[in-house]
């Protein structure tokens, strides 16, 4: 028989755990011919704003050790050319579509969230409360109170799920992912980028156009495990694991460290194939640890005191 | 279509001082890419370096009855990945995805002329032979459209010209310019342009400053002009909005792909720095 592979976060129900990260699979359109993807648990398409951005000049990514340094700078059309270009696109495919927003104050969340929560065919949105790489803008993410009541707010506009994508640059996560919960929120997605700089010493300045960045990549797996596992001890609200995600291995000692579902990031750039192998894995990994369905696997991890 | 696969090398042969020619076992992107497009090549195995790196397409290889069966790619070794690449033994494999961008515009003038700089030859061998109609790509049947083609190819010294042989059996005009003189004319390979000033149309690939000093030219002498961009990218397809340039706009200017909107543009359209 084969396993169970659907997962529910609160009121997000998902046909397996695999889904792809924000701003590392375009619009999807780029992706077609490379993934089917009727295999998805779902689509989180790149970040959109309420007013176009140009983004960063370049050079706007730099690879460093089993890592990637992007600092992209939200490069985007706005949320009325998202609506009307790329979201018919994106409903009409055989899988979730989690549409991500970021605001530049609270009052924007809000209209954004409005706006994506609204359209037909938005499976759930995802807050984009902590993209490093915007300049002038905040890290809504690292402040408790803001990151409750921007959750609340978009709550409460929103008929659809609601997701609050944090960030690993602060002390404690948990804190801030408790707040989400406070606000309403049905998942958090952990985690975006950690900031980073690389230096071309020989020109003594940074290498990226915008000074820093934010690293993805293998490199930040481990993190990203300890940041899972504190969120899922604290038992808060369900926990989608993003970063470093590569392979069948990784995606399973997320799911055991307490994550339901996770995002595929920068491994669609040097593997673009790797989400859809991923989820053909997914039943054999089950059967190693003898569980029928994902949602048994989830948060196994035993741990000593 | 976009194509990942794992190809086996066929072998991985020098051409010229730092610079190889690998040949990788791929009839299915071999039958479907063309002139001007290009593949990402990745070491499998390792996650450093972790990302694949853009190669233009050098030529298709065709088996005895004229199907593309293999790809071949010329690289320069400048750094981690091209390093490691150099290393690679035939049998071995490499990751690779494509085809990817646009391609070449298909051209149909009397003479047909192409400007490389550095290791900015290696999309034009393809390309000679799709303009002077002895190869089809992507399916598409040979048909002539230049009658001449040249290549104007400046290097910095002689052990780093690659592929001339190639050029000229492909029946490729070769004019060579080097830094230090020791191949062809000394000085830049604009001068050689200046001092033969063909018609065009023209086709450059190469570093920056040269495609700026090509762009330049040609505006002067309102000849058509392409160039081919070089940008690092990190995907190639689309995703990931690294290998932006500014491309003019109705109200100024925006930064677009370079993978797919390029990586071969009207150099009119392009806003310099
Ligand atoms: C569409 C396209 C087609 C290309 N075709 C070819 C080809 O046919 N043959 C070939 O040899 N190369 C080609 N290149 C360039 C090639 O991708 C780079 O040389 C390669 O990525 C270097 O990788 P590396 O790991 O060896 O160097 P790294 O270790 O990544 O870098 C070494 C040094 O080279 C610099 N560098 C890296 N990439 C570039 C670049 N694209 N432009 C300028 N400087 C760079 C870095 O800043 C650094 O100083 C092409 C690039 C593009 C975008
Ligand atoms: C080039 C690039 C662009 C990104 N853009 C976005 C974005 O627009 N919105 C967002 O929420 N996260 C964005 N991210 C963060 C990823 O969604 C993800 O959280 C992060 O990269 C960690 O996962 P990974 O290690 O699997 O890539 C981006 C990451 C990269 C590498």
């Amino acid at each position: 028989m084969s396993p169970d592979l659907s997962v529910t976060l609160s009121r997000l129900k998902l046909r397996n755990p695999i889904l792809v990260a924000s701003g590392t699979f375009g619009y999807a359109r780029e992706m077609e011919g490379l993934v089917d993807f009727a295999q998805l648990g779902g689509i989180v398409p790149k970040t959109v704003t309420a007013l176009p951005r140009v983004g960063n000049p370049p050079p706007r990514t730099v690879e460093t050790p089993s890592g990637l340094l992007n600092a992209i700078g939200l490069d985007n059309d706005g949320i009325d050319h998202f609506l009307e270009h790329h979201l018919p696109y994106l409903t009409s495919l055989p899988t979730a579509i989690i549409g991500n927003v970021a605001g530049e104050d609270e009052d924007e969340f809000v209209e954004l969230t409005a706006k994506m929560g609204q359209a037909s065919g938005i499976a759930a949105v995802e807050l984009n409360l902590s993209c490093p790489n915007v300049a002038g803008g905040i890290d809504f993410a690292t402040d408790v109170e803001i990151t409750r009541r921007i959750v609340k707010r978009c709550r409460d506009v929103c008929p659809v799920p609601l997701i609050a994508k944090l960030t690993p640059n602060v002390t404690n996560v948990v804190s801030i992912a408790k707040a989400a919960a406070d606000g309403g929120a049905d998942a958090v997605s952990l985690v975006n980028t950690l900031l980073g700089l690389a230096v071309d010493w020989k020109e003594k300045r940074p290498v990226l156009g915008n000074g820093t960045g934010g690293l993805s990549g293998p490199a930040i797996k481990p993190v990203v495990l300890r940041i899972v596992w504190q969120v899922a001890r604290a038992k808060i609200l369900p926990i989608v694991a993003v970063g470093g995600i590569a392979t069948i291995d990784d995606v399973m000692e997320m799911i055991v460290a307490g994550a339901s579902a996770v995002q595929i990031g920068t491994a669609n750039f040097y593997d673009p194939m790797a989400s859809t192998r991923i989820v053909s894995e997914l039943p054999a990994a089950l059967k190693v640890l003898g569980c029928d369905s994902v949602r048994e696997a989830i948060g196994a991890m035993h741990v000593g005191a | 279509m976009i194509l990942q696969r794992t190809a086996q090398v066929i072998e991985n042969v020098s051409l010229a001082e730092r610079t190889f020619r690998i040949r990788l076992d791929c009839p299915e992107i071999a039958a479907a890419i063309r002139p001007g497009q290009f593949l990402m090549l990745r070491l499998p195995g390792t996650s450093d370096p972790l990302l694949a790196r853009p190669f233009a397409l050098y030529d298709t290889v065709l088996d005895p009855s004229g199907t593309p069966v293999a790809l071949d790619v010329v690289y320069l070794v400048v750094g981690k990945m091209t390093g490691l690449l150099a290393e690679v033994k035939a049998g071995e494999p490499i990751e690779l995805w494509g085809p990817l961008g646009n391609g070449f515009p298909q051209l149909e003038a009397e003479h047909g002329v192409c400007v490389a700089g550095g290791i900015g030859q290696t999309p034009f061998l393809a390309y000679v032979r799709e303009l002077l109609g002895t190869r089809g790509y992507a399916g598409q049947r040979p048909r002539k459209r230049v009658e001449r083609v040249s290549l104007y190819y400046g290097v910095r010294t002689a052990s780093l010209a690659a592929g001339v042989e190639d050029f000229q059996a492909a029946g490729c005009e070769v004019h060579l310019a080097s830094d230090d003189g020791s191949i062809g004319e000394r000085g830049f390979v604009t001068r050689l342009l200046e001092r033969d000033r063909p018609a065009g149309p023209f086709v450059g690939c190469g570093p920056e400053p040269m495609l700026h000093a090509l762009t330049k030219l040609t505006a002067s002498w309102k000849a058509k002009c392409y160039v081919s961009l070089e940008t690092p990218m990190a995907c190639g397809f689309g995703v990931c909005f690294s290998c932006v340039t500014k491309v003019k706009t109705a109200t100024g200017w925006d930064y677009k792909r370079v993978c797919t909107e390029g990586p071969v543009f009207d150099a009119d359209s392009l806003v310099v720095g």
